[in-house]
């Protein structure tokens, strides 16, 4: 649609895609601002802090907070008492700072990332192979078995929650950590796979079989082709789908907060910010601190992946 | 015997030894689907049968639980804020990612960042946006009173539009434009990049205005993408549980109405179960009805 357009129009239309960029960013705008001002200035309306407080930030990353939790009092106590030996002294600080009431951002980080990186690379290695049997091989039960993949959209985590927890309970996972970890894993493993072998298994066909021939032909047998030539070929589109399950995962509450509810170290992101927000320390510079450094990463993952998951996203590949 | 040996075995044919290749390749990922999504939800009807304890044996029932569900008056209201969210959040999606997409579709300077940034509300946690949207309609420090109350006057008090029911559901509606409206604009406008320039030369030939050429060339191409992105929409949106749960808890959906249910307080599975039951057969009629009176399928 290339037409002419008068100047006035033209100021119009440009006018209207600012309206449109400032509605997306705006919310993320408002928490970087936020996170950056003192106290005082929340009440206003202005985007730029006078002056910038970072101490959120560092509040979060546990960075410097050693010795600024100990009370006046112990220091001097600690100071004028020169027959207390090294260890005595490290026991009393200890104390102090141990981050009881400071927020453990660092460890939900922690645990939300080894989280989410298992699930995506154990869900990514099995669509592979799925996926590739989809749209290389042919046997009995493949179509049913594509078309029931795609049923899976219209469940949603709800419906599966609550069998899941007892199917859970009664094997015993739920009340040792090691198991609710575990028991999480494998539901995000699950709820991810059926799209990853969806996405995957268009990707796939797009390759040209004749190069696997030509492998074929060459002695490589069909595990070899696989490794050799479709995973190097379907690279982008393997990390794109590895980074839409590991987004999932990341983003992922409702299974979190039933499964990992008695054990807040293994809390994960969504849930130690949840929890953060309605506890004694919900300062609104700390959680829009915390909101800014869980949509970094994600954010950051995004724009390198940009192109290949807009054409993903765009051939119908993604669940929510 | 390895897999290897049973798949290079003598006498068996190329066909044969396909098949087994083949199942033996989706066999893990159907397992793992069968075991723990279809016998899951099949668990999950029978359980809706009994009085589930978290850790007792469950007793059976019959029909008590759906009848205490059905009973409840909060069930009803829950339906009634599902179907408000459903139809709002699913119109509104649509209509500003046909809008969206329109624009974006034209060419203007820095094209490429602003299609970068205006995907960021889609691909950001929702639990790192919902404390900013929180923020500004915070009736004291937020935006959103600041300039309604103290700039336009169009309230007589602050207040917290967030913190009842009845004003939240829109909050949340809003909100859920805001974060799904990029996954529509991509959708339409990669539909609207395959459209034939032809057609609008021909359309300017004829005199079209730009209202008639939008009516009669990009609207009857984009409609069936429009279609799915619907349906779609009405599946996830009818589920959704974080994006709503997480910004207020004010807004009893039914799938957040069942999450209270079986796990806050008294933990009542059963009727959880139940409920979850209900809802996917509310669904399932949804979408028929959907499919065969709006899509005509």
């Amino acid at each position: 649609m290339v037409t002419q357009h008068s100047l006035p129009r033209r100021i119009g239309f440009l006018l209207l895609v600012l309206a449109i960029v400032a509605f997306s960013i705006f919310p993320f705008i408002q928490m970087l601002s936020i996170s950056l001002k003192y106290p005082s200035e929340w009440g206003s309306p202005s985007l730029v802090p006078k002056n910038f407080n970072i101490e959120a930030y560092k509040e979060l990353l546990n960075i410097g907070q050693a010795a600024k939790n100990v009370p006046e009092s112990v220091r001097i106590l600690l100071e004028e008492t020169p027959d207390l030996t090294e260890e005595q002294r490290q026991t009393i600080l200890k104390k102090y700072t141990s981050t009881g009431d400071v927020f453990p951002f660092l460890k939900y980080f922690y645990n939300s990332f080894l989280l989410s990186f298992t699930a995506a690379f154990i869900t990514v290695i099995f669509a592979i192979l799925g996926a590739y049997a989809f749209s290389r091989l042919r046997f009995p039960g493949r179509s049913l078995i594509q078309r029931g993949v795609l049923f899976v959209y219209m469940f949603g985590g709800i419906l599966l929650l609550i069998p899941l927890y007892k199917m859970f309970v009664g094997i015993g996972w739920i009340s040792i950590p090691p198991g609710a970890f575990m028991s999480l894993l494998i539901i995000y493993i699950v709820q991810t796979l059926p799209v990853s072998l969806y996405m995957l298994g268009n990707y796939f066909r797009t390759i040209p079989f004749s190069i696997e021939e030509a492998a074929m032909i060459e002695g490589a047998s069909r595990f070899g082709t696989v490794w050799r030539i479709i995973i190097p070929l379907s690279f982008a589109a393997i990390v794109t789908v590895f980074i839409y399950c590991f987004m999932i995962a990341w983003n992922e509450y409702l299974f979190a907060s039933v499964f990992l509810k008695n054990f807040k170290d293994l809390y994960t992101l969504p849930m130690g910010l949840k929890a953060l927000f309605t506890s004694k320390n919900a300062i609104w510079d700390r959680i829009m601190a915390a909101s800014v450094l869980t949509a970094t990463p994600v954010i950051v993952l995004f724009m390198a992946i940009q192109r290949n998951l807009a054409g993903g996203l765009a051939s119908g590949g993604v669940k929510e | 015997m390895k897999l290897t040996q049973i798949l290079t075995r003598e006498g068996w044919d190329l066909k044969q030894r396909e098949i087994l290749l083949g199942w033996t390749m989706v066999l893990p990922a159907v397992l793992i689907i069968l075991s723990l999504i279809l016998y899951p939800i099949v668990y999950n009807v029978y359980l809706s049968f009994f009085d589930v304890q978290p850790l007792a044996d469950n007793t059976y029932i019959g029909l008590e639980n759906h009848k205490n569900v059905v009973l409840d008056p909060g069930f009803w209201n829950a339906l009634v804020t599902t179907v408000i969210y459903v139809v709002f959040t699913t119109l509104g999606t649509t209509l500003m990612g046909l809008f969206v997409a329109l624009v974006m579709n034209q060419k203007f300077p820095l094209r490429g960042l602003v299609r970068s940034l205006i995907l960021f509300p889609y691909i950001a946690p929702v639990i790192s946006v919902v404390f900013a949207w929180q923020f500004i309609f915070d009736p004291v420090n937020g935006i959103f009173m600041d300039i309604t109350y103290e700039k336009l006057g169009l309230f007589s008090s602050r207040f917290n539009l967030i913190g009842s029911p009845s004003t939240a559901v829109w909050v949340a509606v809003i909100f859920s434009i805001w974060k799904n409206f990029p996954f529509s604009y991509l959708m339409i406008l990669s539909r609207l990049q395959a459209i034939d320039h032809n057609l609008y030369e021909a359309a300017e030939m004829d005199g079209a205005s730009g209202w008639q050429k939008f009516r009669f060339i990009t609207l009857p191409e984009v409609y069936f993408v429009m279609g799915a992105i619907v349906l779609l929409r009405m599946i996830w949106n009818f589920n959704k549980f974080e994006e709503i749960y997480l910004l207020t808890e004010n807004v009893r959906v039914l799938s957040v109405y069942t999450y209270f249910k079986a796990f806050v307080g008294t933990m009542e599975l059963g009727q959880g179960a139940s409920l979850a039951v209900i809802q996917f057969l509310l669904l399932i009629g949804f979408i028929l009805f959907y499919v065969k009176r709006v899509l005509k399928w």
